[in-house]
């Protein structure tokens, strides 16, 4: 067993991580808050990079990667809670489509001509669709009412909205909740870098607050969280990958430790930078705001500590002695 | 020992409930449930003089000053009822909970007679200028300055998180008054007024999408040299008895809030199902039990026959009710789940729940972070070792 991601896989993520270090700061987040919420240039920038054919069969112009990377470029767009539907649309339609078999229409989701929004029966409406608009906690994600049609993957256009259309469709459901936890982890390490970067520079009582171990310890605490929740996301990415019978509860495992590692990483952040962290003139409420929306999204905590709950209980999940738990 | 309320205290019970019910049905149906403190604040001013003209703003104050000398049993009943009639927080509640005690504790009789009377009517607005940039959990390390010239203080400097600042008539200031001072020695403790030329506010949004507080800047801003409540350099000393007032009765009412926002939850789970969810079920369980620890230490400290000052066992009651609370409003975008994440109406119009949640982030942060309590439990308490001082 060999838990490492290759150089090659890293290579990408870095390379993602750097280039939305450059083109999607905060004052882009603010920007996009103050008009429109999406925008054209940042969704190009995305296509040109490839991210948009990630998962897209080399047969239909993509780059044919599976689930693990597509996870870890998940991560990366936590760390810079993007806005743009690229996780719907290229780590969630996408992969759905292909084990489907539909794979019509996919050159124009690598062009970028084509979005996909998600539709399924655990989320109450979908993020980016064409619905009657809601207002989200996240000031940046456009929710709208779920609108029930029929499935047409097939035509192009600029959003296709993928419905399992049926009640609770599984490998969507899995697929959801694995980029959310996914972009959780992300969203952890950003909010984490915050935190640590305003107690080094903050001080009272003469020196930084980052010295007093009453901080210290409980940044401490967040940091093991999101170190012990990306293995399990890595993981539910695997299996999922793999297709193995088990899948469906290494996600629910995923989602459950990303989504406590977000919002203790999240509520700790804000504590830390003080009334400060209260302020929408400090950045991290993007990032608490978006990780909260996600914590509810593709199956809340309780939902999926259910699925593992009955795994376990029901017999469905071989453990005891002669097994593994891998 | 002795449990529950007596007779005569029920009655009293019953004559606040009927008078603010009353209220709430009627002349003020339009405030009633509001839950930030900025909304309708024009409307509010008048609520506050209508308390007035019922004798009802400042129960607790002598009745010399337009209170009822009321006990503090008698205070806590009526917060309480005042919170299960859905009655909206005071604005006024700095001036009648920190800067009323505070004169009166601290003041001159001159000083009483310029300022209690508007206070207790509702017509004089005050807010809280204490912390600063510099100085927020080390509250000594003020260096907003004060000087005496020509029989006036002029103070130039800045405060933040100005509570409800941009409606406010007066704020109390705690300025670096003896040059060169350092920590809680040379401070002294003014009363301005906020509308003049040299005090400018500007509001700072929070995470609801309300604008509650402020940083307010002072430019040569004037008072007479009679605004100084004690002597110069007693700053500190009234600063930290205006903060045992914060800890002491204002909170001790909170429950029925509380309780109101617990049954909000319940009555939300109920709803959507999420009673029936084991892990949910029990949340609430512990809420409930968290909510009765407060409930019952709360009248034990009402017990002591000493009402005079709140004892060791309130150090540890703001820790106690905020970490509940922002527990509380974890439990409630559990049971809502997604519902949680949509606002009724326009942005920022949330409902009470989602309002809670983001709310109850700053409980654990204003009025001295949970980890400026557990350092005072743990210093103040049990006598531990002070943290060590930097000098930056």
């Amino acid at each position: 067993m060999d838990f490492r991601f290759s150089d090659d896989q890293l290579n990408l993520a870095e390379g993602v991580r750097d280039y939305l270090s450059g083109t999607h700061g905060p004052e882009v987040l603010r920007r996009l808050d103050e008009h429109g919420n999406r925008d054209p240039a940042i969704w190009q920038g995305l296509v040109q990079m490839g991210l948009t054919g990630l998962c897209v069969p080399e047969a239909q112009g993509g780059l044919g990667m599976g689930l693990p990377e597509a996870a870890l470029i998940a991560a990366e767009c936590g760390r810079a809670c993007l806005a743009e539907p690229l996780v719907d649309t290229a780590f969630v339609g996408v992969p759905w489509l292909v084990a489907q078999g539909q794979l019509g229409g996919l050159e124009d989701v690598v062009a970028g001509s084509r979005r996909i929004a998600v539709a399924h029966a655990i989320n109450p409406w979908e993020a980016d669709g064409d619905g009657a608009a809601l207002t989200s906690v996240d000031p940046l994600r456009n929710l709208s009412v779920r609108v029930e049609r029929s499935r047409d993957t097939s035509a192009p256009g600029v959003s296709t909205t993928l419905d399992a259309n049926g009640e609770g469709d599984d490998l969507l459901l899995n697929l959801g909740a694995l980029m959310s936890a996914a972009q959780l982890v992300g969203l952890a390490d950003a909010m984490l870098d915050q935190a640590v970067e305003y107690a080094k520079i903050r001080t009272q009582f003469g020196q930084p607050v980052g010295a007093f171990q009453a901080l210290k310890h409980q940044l401490a605490n967040c940091s093991v969280a999101i170190e012990f929740a990306k293995p399990v996301v890595w993981r539910a990415a695997s299996a999922l990958e793999h297709g193995l019978e088990s899948a469906p509860v290494h996600v629910s495992h995923a989602k459950v430790a990303a989504t406590d590692a977000a919002m203790l990483t999240a509520e700790t952040a804000i504590q830390v930078h003080g009334a400060m962290g209260y302020t929408y003139e400090v950045d991290l409420h993007f990032w608490m705001k978006r990780s909260w929306a996600l914590c509810g999204a593709w199956g809340d905590r309780a939902f999926h500590l259910k699925r593992v709950d009955d795994a376990v209980l029901g017999g469905a999940l071989p453990i005891g002695p002669q097994h593994t738990f891998a | 020992m002795k449990l529950g309320f007596s007779p005569e205290e029920e009655l009293f019970r019953a004559e606040c409930a009927d008078w603010l019910q009353g209220q709430m049905a009627g002349e003020f149906k339009d405030i009633k449930g509001i839950t930030t403190l900025t909304a309708k604040a024009e409307r509010r001013k008048e609520w506050e003089q209508q308390l007035a003209a019922h004798k009802w703003s400042c129960i607790g104050w002598p009745s010399q000053w337009g209170g009822r000398d009321a006990t503090l049993a008698q205070q806590v009943i009526f917060a309480e009822e005042y919170a299960r009639a859905g009655v909206p927080g005071r604005v006024n509640h700095i001036g009648i909970e920190l800067a009323g005690p505070t004169i009166l504790t601290f003041g001159t009789e001159q000083q009483k007679a310029r300022f209690l009377p508007g206070i207790a009517a509702g017509q004089t607005i005050f807010c809280q200028g204490f912390s600063e940039p510099g100085a927020g959990s080390d509250l000594a390390s003020v260096r907003t300055k004060g000087r005496l010239e020509d029989g006036e203080w002029v103070v130039n400097g800045q405060k933040i998180w100005t509570s409800l600042a941009h409606i406010s008539d007066w704020i109390f200031v705690v300025t670096r008054t003896e040059e060169g001072s350092k920590g809680p020695k040379g401070l002294s403790f003014l009363m301005m007024d906020v509308k003049q030329p040299g005090i400018e506010i500007r509001g700072i949004k929070q995470i609801n999408g309300d604008a509650e507080f402020n940083e307010t800047f002072f430019t040569d801003a004037r008072c007479p040299a009679d605004s100084l409540i004690g002597a110069v350099g007693d700053g500190w000393k009234i600063a930290m008895g205006l903060l045992a007032f914060e800890r002491g009765v204002s909170t001790l009412g909170q429950q029925m809030a509380f309780r109101n926002e617990l049954d909000a939850i319940i009555a939300a789970a109920k709803a959507n199902g999420q009673a029936s969810n084991p892990l949910i079920r029990q949340r609430i369980a512990k809420a409930e039990i968290g909510l009765r620890l407060m409930r019952y230490g709360a009248l034990r400290m009402l017990s002591n026959t000493d009402h005079s000052k709140i004892d060791g066992a309130a150090l540890t009651y703001k820790i106690q009710w905020a970490t509940w609370r922002r527990s509380l409003g974890e439990l409630a975008m559990d049971v809502l789940g997604q519902a949680g994440e949509v606002a009724e109406g326009s942005e920022y119009e949330w409902g009470m729940l989602p309002n809670l949640f983001l709310f109850s982030r700053s409980d654990t942060i204003y009025g001295g972070t949970n980890q400026i309590q557990r350092n005072l439990i743990a210093e103040r308490g049990l006598g531990m070792p002070r943290e060590p001082r930097g000098d930056l």
